[in-house]
């Protein structure tokens, strides 16, 4: 397993993160997407600390703040999705289009 | 770490939020405009504290820590700070507030004000991104507080989802920063930027430039805007705004100078873009919440008018200083912009108009309060930048500095558009002084926003006649550490 293994799969997480927050219909489903963006970030964080910076560990530890904040987002967002949820009986986005103009 | 004391305000700020969302507890929900007294009260505490390291002339050093506190960084707080009691000032006022859960509105508001005094005073990516996403956060929920609301709901989600989106994709960048240089440091980046520095620069840049609202990410804002409690918005306009855009400049122009990263042509662009798509989809919209959000992310072009010249190599100060005192401006020409539209609004609802945010709300105001169409017309022309008041000086400052750093033709787009712009501004006058009202009943002010207001329309005057010390004020502050 080389650094260039590791990116490989880092960009295909944040590919396939990006491809799902786009495409997806479904509020819950964009989390998700959302959540694999982070962790690619993770990924390659840990990564270029193990091959490329192996002095210290701030890849390391900015990937735990990473998966903090991720999860503090994340809560927020299902708060969000219960509120809507109560309000409107859905969670797709298509069917949230009282504001436009 | 060094010079821990010049953190007092943000320390002071930070936990006298944690301790306004504990108080939620006790304080009985009649009694909840107590805490609203207490938020502003805090606020203007900090604010004080603020003055007093800028008093003390204590070092503003940032060298081996996260943070760097100089003039600069101070400046923006304190409009940061001024913004929020203003803003807590129209919550006072703001009837769709539950007075239940005013110990978590407060709070929340206070921590995003927090994490935007980290933001503007971060040197570290790491830093930057956990003050963003502070913001981010409460700032969602503050959008979807009216919970009955779908409208609330509905603009706080699509806010969370366009938020949380970019700001993973910049954590990626920062990854991505990392794995370049080794650290999440800006200060002393010696490489020469790669591919991988390039692309992690721009992720953040997009994350940084979607709170600012700049035109490939501004999705969000008039949705966001319209759903969001009226103080909220006032304050979502502004603050985020200004704090973001001094970060750019932090990063992009002070720490990554243009000998090192020439992104201006980009940076022009956006400038353009953001301007452009402001002011043109401003134009179309009937619901006044709407038009200042997109006036909003207009004027956030023409900040970015100021960053360009200040990037610009051989680049003289006054960039800096323009998008300084335009923040300044900025400040007093939205929120009282923001303060007439609620104090109608909320008559408007109250005589059960179907949209109190339309532009037939504000049908005669002339007529029925002429001291409030007064004060909203001489907010818009500010906006639009027409003198004598404050936002024409502010303008005038932006586009001298971009034609004395050869971006003749950013500054003659900036042109074009504050004379489009006008048209928009003044369709809302239009409706206040040449339309029949549907009552005659004047519009009561209460006094929190009658002060609020008060304040503002004296910024947008004062500093339009007689500059000079503002002027002043803000060359003192374009000192920024390295």
């Amino acid at each position: 397993m080389t650094l260039t293994h590791y990116l490989t799969l880092g960009a295909i997480v944040f590919l396939i993160g990006i491809f799902g927050a786009l495409t997806r219909r479904n509020i819950i489903g964009i989390l998700m997407s959302i959540e694999l963006i982070f962790n690619a970030a993770n990924i390659n964080l840990a990564a270029f600390n193990r091959f490329l910076h192996p002095q210290g560990v701030a890849g390391q530890a900015v990937a735990l703040f990473f998966i903090t904040i991720a999860a503090a987002e994340v809560v927020v967002g299902l708060a969000l999705v219960l509120a809507i949820y109560r309000n409107t009986d859905t969670v797709y986005v298509e069917d949230f289009s009282l504001l436009k103009g | 770490m060094e010079h821990l004391n010049l953190l007092y305000p943000e320390f002071a700020l930070g936990s006298l939020a944690l301790g306004l969302l504990v108080s939620d507890l006790f304080v009985a929900p009649k009694h909840g405009r107590l805490l609203y007294h207490l938020a502003w009260i805090i606020s203007i505490v900090t604010l004080c504290l603020i003055g007093f390291t800028i008093s003390d002339g204590a070092h503003f050093q940032g060298v081996g820590t996260l943070w760097a506190v100089d003039p600069f960084s101070q400046f923006f707080k304190m409009l940061i700070l001024l913004t929020t009691v203003l803003s807590l000032l129209m919550g006072l006022e703001y009837r769709e507030l539950p007075s239940k859960h005013a110990g978590i509105f407060t709070s929340l508001l206070l921590m995003a004000s927090a994490g935007m005094m980290f933001l503007v005073s971060s040197t570290d990516l790491l830093l930057t991104f956990i003050a963003l996403e502070l913001i981010s956060i409460s700032s969602f929920i503050l959008t979807g507080f009216e919970r009955r609301n779908p409208k609330s709901n509905e603009g706080a989600l699509k806010y969370f989802l366009f938020g949380a989106f970019s700001s993973a994709i910049m954590a990626y960048g920062i990854s991505l920063f990392y794995g370049a240089t080794g650290s999440t440091r800006l200060l002393n980046v010696t490489q020469a930027p790669g591919p991988l520095m390039i692309l992690g620069l721009l992720f953040i840049l997009l994350g940084l430039g979607f709170k600012a609202s700049i035109a490939p990410m501004h999705f969000w804002v008039p949705d966001a805007y319209e759903g969001a409690p009226t103080p909220v918005t006032a304050y979502l306009s502004v603050a985020p705004k200004i704090a973001t855009i001094a970060a750019l400049m932090r990063i992009f122009t002070l720490m990554l100078p243009a000998s090192m990263l020439d992104l201006t042509s980009l940076f022009t662009l956006l400038a353009a873009l953001t301007m452009t798509i402001g002011n043109f989809t401003a134009m179309f919209q009937t619901n006044v919440k709407r038009l200042l959000a997109y006036s909003s992310v207009a004027q956030a072009g023409y900040m970015l008018i100021g960053l360009v010249a200040a990037g610009t190599s051989g680049g003289d100060v006054r960039g800096i200083e323009g998008v300084l005192l335009y923040s300044f401006i900025y400040v007093a020409m939205n929120i009282g912009a923001f303060v007439v539209v609620q104090a109608v609004a909320t008559e408007a609802a109250a005589a059960g108009a179907k949209d109190p945010y339309g532009l037939e709300a504000f049908n005669g105001l002339a007529r029925r309060s002429f001291g409030l169409a007064l004060a909203l017309t001489f907010c818009l022309l500010s906006l639009a930048g027409i003198p004598p008041l404050a936002g024409f000086i502010g303008k005038l400052y932006i586009f001298e500095s971009a034609v004395k750093t050869g971006h003749i033709g950013l500054a003659v787009v900036g042109l074009v558009n504050s004379v489009v712009s006008v048209y928009f501004y003044m369709r809302i006058a239009y409706h206040m002084f040449f339309k029949q009202a549907d009552s005659a009943e004047p519009i009561a002010l209460g006094p929190y926003l009658y002060g609020g207001l008060a304040v503002a329309i004296a910024g947008v005057i004062i500093f339009g006649i007689y500059p000079e010390p503002l002027i002043a004020s803000v060359q003192s502050s374009a000192g920024f550490l390295p």
